[in-house]
């Protein structure tokens, strides 16, 4: 039996060599991790905004940098939805920030095609990350995109699946007097012939809380962001009657 | 095999076949269901547990006299947690979509019963030369049955082979359709059960 002391300074050393030599192995890849998680974001905006690898293909960090740089314009809008010019993207923290909006539009041939926003909030054990891109209606889903959480895979961790993902497109976040209803994610499958069926898309059994998450934290995102779709709204709309 | 002598050779063949942690000693089904998916997940999960099993096994072999009998399990474990951590940085560094896929699974290593009784039962008692080709052993014993039931699950689940289409496009114009079950865990369950079951009647044809 060896003496207290003993044990005590034993186990200490095996642990401060331990930690010396993760944290010098975590200082020589925190650069290389921190890029592929920046370019990883972008990889998830292009998604949203329906700009997707073909089948088998692979995106190297290059290609992912030049179609972002080639096709999205990166905006900050203030409360009032505004666009305030000056203001660096790298310093916003979307997940707390209450003042500088980010918003990502895609511009193909000087048309705009649709708007990407982040979209954060707890699910069950963790906070998703992901963004909402809606068509340049501000009205219809383009497409949804999580790329971090910690759900339990299976269960939550669908969430960022084609399959789940695949039904926000063409939902409405608005009903039909303008006002922002957001997108409801059901239990079970959604009704097709109930009138609420345009903003509801099918639950992931077994993740009920997960998807409660979703609900409310997409509506929260989406407000944030009101003021600006609100005037897109009415500018598409007296376009259209312009038109007419 | 003249360079290794009969107790090494033993240390690395016996978990390969007679003694498979996965197929006899039923260790390690958690991550043997969720990274089996595909093939290239199983490969790289084979051979982030035979790093994190060779190195643990070394490592707790070459200081076993110094570790106090009391708190062996936790010198042990900070050991193998520490590699694990290691090996789940260098894959979000240099394969980060694959550490996407592979989720809690790599980080989960550290709770895989292999790893932690291999130190234990093994490396405490041998020589580092002997734990190394037995974690060597035990690494791929585990990863070979991995990437068995990967094989089939991607070719029957995807129709694909390491993300290559294998089942010809025309077949499924015919039609021919994806087993959906072998993507889900059950499908993992049911090939693990058949390769358990082949492997105990392989075995028993042996002792006899």
């Amino acid at each position: 039996m060896r003496s207290n002391n003993y044990v005590l300074i034993f186990t200490s050393i095996v642990t401060i060599i331990l930690g010396f030599l993760l944290s010098m192995a975590f200082s020589k890849l925190e650069l290389i991790t921190e890029q592929n998680i920046a370019v990883d974001m972008k990889k998830n905006i292009l998604r949203a905004l329906d700009i997707r690898e073909n089948e088998g293909e692979v995106w190297t960090n290059e290609t992912v940098q030049s179609l972002y740089d080639n096709y999205i314009r990166t905006s900050i809008l203030d409360r009032q939805g505004q666009e305030v010019k000056g203001v660096d993207l790298d310093i916003i923290n979307p997940e707390i920030d209450t003042t500088f909006f980010p918003l990502f539009t895609k511009i193909i041939d000087n048309k705009i095609e649709g708007y990407a926003i982040p979209v954060i909030g707890r699910g069950l054990w963790s906070t998703l990350y992901g963004y909402l891109a809606l068509e340049p209606d501000a009205i219809t889903v383009k497409g949804i995109q999580f790329y971090k959480h910690k759900e339990t895979p299976g269960l939550g961790g669908e969430v960022e699946k084609d399959w789940f993902t695949s039904n926000f497109i063409g939902k409405k976040v608005v009903d039909n007097n303008g006002r922002l209803i957001s997108i409801q994610v059901v239990k079970g499958k959604v009704d097709e012939s109930s009138s609420e069926s345009y903003h509801q898309v099918d639950g992931i059994s077994g993740a009920t809380m997960t998807s409660k998450g979703v609900n409310s934290f997409l509506k929260e995102d989406l407000s944030k962001y009101e003021p600006f779709f609100k005037r897109i709204r009415k500018k598409e709309k007296e376009s259209v009657t312009w038109q007419s | 095999m003249a360079i290794l002598n009969k107790t090494s050779r033993k240390a690395i063949a016996d978990p390969l076949m007679r003694n498979n942690p996965i197929g006899i000693q039923v260790l390690g089904i958690c991550s043997a269901l969720a990274v089996t998916v595909r093939v290239d997940q199983a490969v790289i999960m084979t051979a982030a547990v035979v790093f994190v099993l060779t190195m643990s096994n070394s490592i707790v072999s070459l200081i076993r006299s110094f570790i106090p009998n009391r708190t062996r399990i936790i010198i042990q474990l900070s050991i193998i947690a520490g590699l694990v951590t290691f090996i789940d940085m260098v894959l979000q560094a240099y394969m980060y979509d694959m550490s996407k896929q592979l989720t809690v699974f790599v980080a989960l290593i550290i709770t895989n019963c292999i790893v932690m009784g291999r130190a234990e039962a093994f490396a405490m008692q041998n020589s580092p030369g002997k734990s190394f080709l037995d974690g060597l052993g035990n690494g791929i014993g585990y990863g070979g049955i991995l990437i068995m039931v990967s094989f089939f699950r991607e070719l029957l689940g995807s129709g694909t082979l390491y993300g290559y289409q294998i089942i010809p496009l025309w077949l499924y114009d015919k039609g021919y359709e994806n087993l959906g079950l072998m993507v889900l865990s059950p499908g993992a369950f049911i090939v693990l059960g058949l390769i358990v079951w082949l492997q105990l009647q392989f075995t028993k044809q042996e002792e006899k």
